[in-house]
């Protein structure tokens, strides 16, 4: 069902106003709140409150405190005999409606309109259900129309409390496997049986279902070494015939019944029914009903003379909401466009990849303890990937082994194939970067992707089970690590407008040398920011790459964090509906 | 990256000088450490070298700032006497654990600070370096209650001794078995029929590597002055190094290191040995890659700074280093040091002026289009995981499928790749119920699944889901959305009629565009919908883009 935020009940809105008007001073919003005999949640009572403001029985004063408006013109109940006359007399035109009421009627939207119709021409009460069906608007309309027009004073409210009965747990279960004291005899039979041997009930249960059927003769007992028990026949009819408190259920099942609506004896059945523990649930719900004021009347009689509804253009309308991109997305996407407004052409970045470019294209030996196990994800099924081009393997084969065409030692151990064609879920963004190596790069040329990346972490404020990094390389032949500082700073200022930026030295197995950028933010001061390095020539030379490859990666999450003004990394792929549609 | 634990004034003292903590925080970068906290005396610095094990203690810390301030220059210096222990490593552990080092370290003042760093130092090189003991294990020795020469040999799983913590003796097997560290470990050797084992001439043992020490001489306290430390491994070059940095670490204390003879079947080693490394290079490389314009005079300096020593010969550098330095395999690896030693921020930035054309993956562009379009019809984009549960993406949508799985996920909820986006949509939307309707979502992303002619052996798709729930949407509503996206995108699609487990009987179809790809629309069941506990009724549309 659609489901509507915070309509407070009409009760709860008297109790509000009664709080209010027997209130000595006025009070702010959280005094009045507190002061309420009953308690509510607060975003209920803050609804409330707007309610009484629009309808103009209460204001908020220069303090921010309640103030009570008195209104004139409040009307009382009429006599039924006296609302024909004044039916007659509205028809015939005579009746002149005082200023504020004639501002009212114009002011009446549609369904307020089709409900005061409806309300003036039964004379007795109506309910709800009835408004809705005799005014044809639906539920809650019909609902919102009754605190409307009370408010107004067209119709006068009033509120009746009524107890429905629906299934329980436990009865819901007995409808399905019967009642315990059916299913006790049905376990019996015509020979006599043990006590002892009775499954279907309790032992500490069994005394009383024992005397229920012996006083109702449906059970015959008798004592040799032990109690031994059997059905009589009426035992049997009764087994063939529906009890009431059956025929309760079954009635129950369908739907919840309001207890008034029954007879004297179903009542009793019903109260039978209500000693099982969880057979039944008993919900208290409001019935409203409205009937038509005096002055309703009056405005009925001048409906179709005001013409089209004046709005109220101060009244609340219902809330649209654009189709928007997801914020996170829409920050990535003006950081790539940012990106590629600097040269840089975007990388494919699949989410599986094979060891081969998430490590041993980046020169990370095979025993290097970010391999382990628990530091990166990997596959269970499938397994085993496919290695490029033969040529490229031994490069970087040799490049482990004994450093290759570098003039390295390289890791001095034998590397091996199968190990680098095991899959898993990219952990960095750089597997994308190694990719592109083997692929083939344009010297000069500026590469970037932004790609997600898995790591087994606990998922917390700052961890996400995958997160996203903004990486790449520039590639030129006279590179050098000043110009790579002077990349990291035009991003700094570019990306993060960050004013100053600092360098520390830092660590990458696959850069050298290598950097950690912080940068000074205008809010948070110095963050850290991104990582970056000069690719090993290990890397570079064994593939072939002329040139110097400068690596940069930033942490996105993080400066979308800050420029959605997050504190939990979580919120970047928020579940949350209300926050989407809000944030901008 | 190992953090370190170290208190200020120990630091302070090793150094010889004190810091304010912003001093502090800025001389640790000089051993690639932030100052990751400080509380009182108390300081975690990560060490973001995970190839220099040597400064994974607070007297590696301040080995690499004394020379970096000035107070020494250089190499640190590190002299072996002559000791008078032998020890025999038996061939029969070739396979199982065949290579150790040995040395004692005599007259160290051991506080408590001193016992903590220790253990420190040896759990962090084991850990990290040793990947998790199994390349290295580290055990430190009363040496006083050594006896004699030792004896590392293969033996018998039922011999017994007293482990660490433990009263009783307990054999080989046992300790795998019930100790602590046996169960920790013990993957590590339980597959062979003989296990390692360190024993003194009196036939007491030291310790069953790489599990657990003896309760008797395994057991160091402040009143421990002469200690015996053994490292064993796979690799000698590996230990060997391990060994020296527990010796430095040691000697840094005031220690005096003796040599402990090594003896292996057809040979015989001296432990430890320091020794010095050398490369030697062009001297303009390090301007070349730097950038930097140092003068000839400049560098030898620069690398004292970071315990190093070069030597001008002609138009090239040598550069020489102790050889724990393992990480050095190359020119680079030098020369960062240098520009570590001449401070990172005192080197201009240079800008980088390169023209190039940037352009998005063409992917990009496609799926960018898509999104524009989902916009235009108000819809809200969401993003979802790419990993998921079974229970999502098959029980609750009524299929049974195999997915593309993780070996060892660190909850169910994250197991396996999504194979389609609309269950995590309706997941979406079973978390948002109270939220005002209609719901208009949609997302484009990427899903996996088996593709055998893939290199991966997986295939990556990108598609697109629409999801509209209120009270009166149907089949009709996500067609017209359907069509008008044909068209903008100028796909030509068919639609067939066909049953799909988790879409109502007539009030749904399947896509086939001309171009190959498919989909599905209609309205999701009432089974699925419960499944997710939704309770009004959803409009979807789901195709590869």
């Amino acid at each position: 069902m659609v489901q509507k935020i915070h309509s407070p009940r009409l009760d709860t809105v008297a109790m509000v106003e009664k709080t209010i008007k027997k209130s000595k001073e006025n009070l702010s919003k959280t005094e009045l709140w507190k002061k309420l005999p009953k308690k509510m949640m607060y975003q209920t009572f803050a609804t409330v409150l707007e309610h009484l403001i629009e309808a103009k029985k209460i204001r908020l004063n220069e303090e921010g405190k309640v103030e009570w408006i008195q209104i004139t013109g409040q009307e009382k109940e009429i006599k039924v005999e006296k609302m024909e006359e004044i039916k007659k007399e509205a028809e015939m035109g005579e009746i002149k409606l005082d200023e504020q009421t004639e501002k009212i009627v114009s002011e009446l939207s549609e369904i307020e309109r089709n409900a005061l119709k409806a309300i003036a021409i039964e004379k007795k009460e109506l309910s709800v259900q009835e408004l809705s069906e005799n005014a044809g608007i639906d539920l809650d309309s019909a609902r919102r129309s009754i605190q409307w027009l009370n408010e107004k004073g067209l119709g006068k409210a009033r509120i009746q409390k009524s107890v429905f009965v629906s299934l329980g747990e436990e009865g819901a279960n007995a409808l399905k496997k019967g009642l315990p004291e059916k299913n006790f005899l049905k376990e019996l039979g015509i020979e006599w049986k043990k006590i002892s041997e009775i499954k279907t009930i309790q032992k500490q249960e069994i005394n009383i279902a024992l005397g229920n059927a012996k006083k109702k003769g449906l059970v015959e007992l008798k004592k040799e070494k032990e109690l031994l028990i059997k059905r009589t026949g009426k035992g049997k009819e009764f087994l063939e015939k529906k009890t009431e408190e059956e025929l309760m259920l079954e009635k129950l099942s369908e739907k919840e019944i309001e207890e008034s609506s029954l007879s004297e004896k179903e009542k009793s059945v019903l109260k039978f029914l209500g000693f099982r523990k969880r057979f039944l649930k008993h919900k208290e719900k409001g019935n409203e009903f409205i009937q038509v004021t005096q002055k309703g009347l009056e405005a009925v009689s001048v409906l179709g003379k005001t013409g089209e509804r004046k709005y109220n253009i101060m009244d609340p309308v219902e809330a649209v909401f654009p189709g928007k991109k997801q914020p996170y997305f829409k920050f990535q996407d003006e950081v790539k466009q940012r990106l590629v407004n600097l040269g840089f052409k975007e990388m494919e970045n699949p989410l599986i990849t094979q060891e081969f470019y998430n490590f041993d294209v980046l020169f990370q030996p095979q025993n290097h303890p970010a391999r382990t196990w628990t530091d990166t994800y990997r596959l269970k099924k499938p397994e085993y990937g496919k290695l490029p081009d033969k040529k490229i393997v031994s490069a970087v084969k040799s490049a482990h082994e004994n450093g290759g065409k570098a003039k390295s030692k390289g890791w001095r151990y034998k590397w091996n194939t199968r190990i680098a064609s095991q899959l898993m879920p990219s952990a960095h963004g750089t597997a994308h970067s190694a990719r592109q190596f083997v692929k083939g790069v344009e010297v000069p040329g500026k590469y970037f992707t932004t790609a997600r990346c898995f790591r087994p972490d606990v998922v917390d404020t700052t961890h996400l089970i995958e997160f996203n990094q903004l990486e790449g390389f520039v590639v030129g032949e006279d590179f050098t690590f000043r110009k790579l500082l002077g990349l990291l700073k035009g991003f700094a200022i570019e990306i993060a407008g960050a004013k100053k930026v600092k360098f520390l030295p830092d660590y990458y197995p696959f850069t050298e040398p290598s950097v950690q950028l912080n940068a000074l933010h205008p809010k948070l001061g110095w963050v850290e920011f991104g990582g970056a390095g000069i690719f090993r020539a290990e890397i570079t030379e064994n593939l072939g790459i002329k040139g110097k490859a400068l690596a940069w990666g930033l942490g996105i999450d993080r400066l979308a964090m800050f420029k959605l003004g997050l504190n939990d990394v979580r919120e970047l792929f928020s579940q949350n509906l209300n926050w989407l549609r809000k944030v901008v | 990256m190992p953090t370190i634990e170290a208190s200020k004034k120990d630091l302070e003292e090793l150094i010889g000088k004190k810091f304010s903590k912003e001093e502090l925080e800025e001389i640790v970068l000089c051993a690639k450490g932030e100052l990751d906290a400080i509380e009182d005396d108390a300081l975690k610095i990560d060490i973001k070298d995970t190839n220099r094990p040597d400064l994974w203690s607070t007297e590696g810390i301040a080995r690499e700032i004394k020379a970096f301030i000035g107070k020494e220059k250089g190499i640190p210096e590190y002299k072996v006497l002559k000791g008078k222990r032998k020890a025999f490593i038996d061939e029969k552990l070739e396979g199982i654990r065949p290579k150790a080092a040995y040395a004692e370290v005599r007259n160290v003042k051991i506080t408590e600070e001193v016992l903590l760093q220790i253990i420190q130092l040896q759990e962090k090189i084991c850990q990290s370096f040793g990947k998790k003991r199994e390349q290295i294990a580290i055990g430190v020795f009363d040496s006083d209650k050594v006896k004699g020469n030792v004896k590392y040999f293969a033996a018998e799983p039922s011999m017994e001794f007293v482990p660490l913590g433990f009263s009783e003796s307990m054999s080989l097997r046992e300790i795998l078995i019930k100790h602590q560290k046996g169960k920790e470990y013990g993957k590590l050797i339980e597959k062979f029929e003989k296990f390692p084992l360190l024993t003194d001439e009196k036939n007491e043992v030291l310790s069953m590597p790489p599990i657990i020490n003896s309760e008797s001489s395994g057991k160091i306290t402040t009143k421990t002055k002469n200690l015996f430390v053994d490292v064993t491994g796979f690799n000698q070059e590996l230990i060997d190094i391990a060994l020296k940095i527990m010796c430095m670490a040691l000697a840094d204390r005031g220690g005096k290191i003796y040599s402990v003879e090594l003896n292996y079947k057809n040979k015989k080693i001296v432990s430890p040995e320091f020794k010095e490394e050398k490369i030697i290079f062009p001297l303009k490389e390090v301007n070349e890659l730097l950038g930097t314009e140092f003068k000839i005079k400049e560098i030898p300096k620069l690398l004292e700074k970071k315990r190093m020593r070069g030597k001008i010969k002609g138009k090239n550098l040598e550069v020489k280093f102790g050889d724990y330095r393992k990480d050095i395999i190359h020119v680079w690896d030098v020369i960062e040091d240098i520009a570590i030693a001449a401070d990172y921020n005192k080197l201009e930035p240079e800008e980088m002026n390169v023209f190039t054309l940037g352009s998005l993956e063409e992917k990009s562009k496609e799926t960018n289009e898509v999104r524009e379009l989902c916009i235009g019809f108000g819809l809200q984009e969401i993003a979802s995981n790419h990993l998921t549960s079974k229970e999502i993406q098959g029980e609750k949508m009524n299929l049974k499928e195999e997915f593309v799985q993780i070996a060892n996920p660190v909850s169910l909820n994250w197991e396996i790749f999504r194979k389609k986006l609309l269950p995590e949509s309706l997941s979406f939307l079973s978390k948002n119920k109270h939220c005002s309707y209609p719901q208009k979502i949609f997302e484009v992303g990427r899903t996996v699944e088996f593709n055998p002619e893939k290199e991966t052996g997986v295939e990556e798709k990108w598609k697109a889901c629409v999801c509209i729930a209120h009270a009166k949407t149907n089949f009709n509503e996500v067609k017209s959305i359907l069509e008008a996206i044909g068209k903008e995108l100028n796909m030509k699609f068919k639609l067939k009629e066909e049953t799909i487990s988790f879409l109502e009987q007539g009030k749904s179809a399947l896509i086939q565009f001309e171009n190959g790809k498919k989909g599905f629309l209609g309205e999701v069941n009432q089974k699925v919908l419960e499944n997710f506990g939704l309770e009004t009724k959803v409009s979807v549309i789901e195709i590869e883009i």
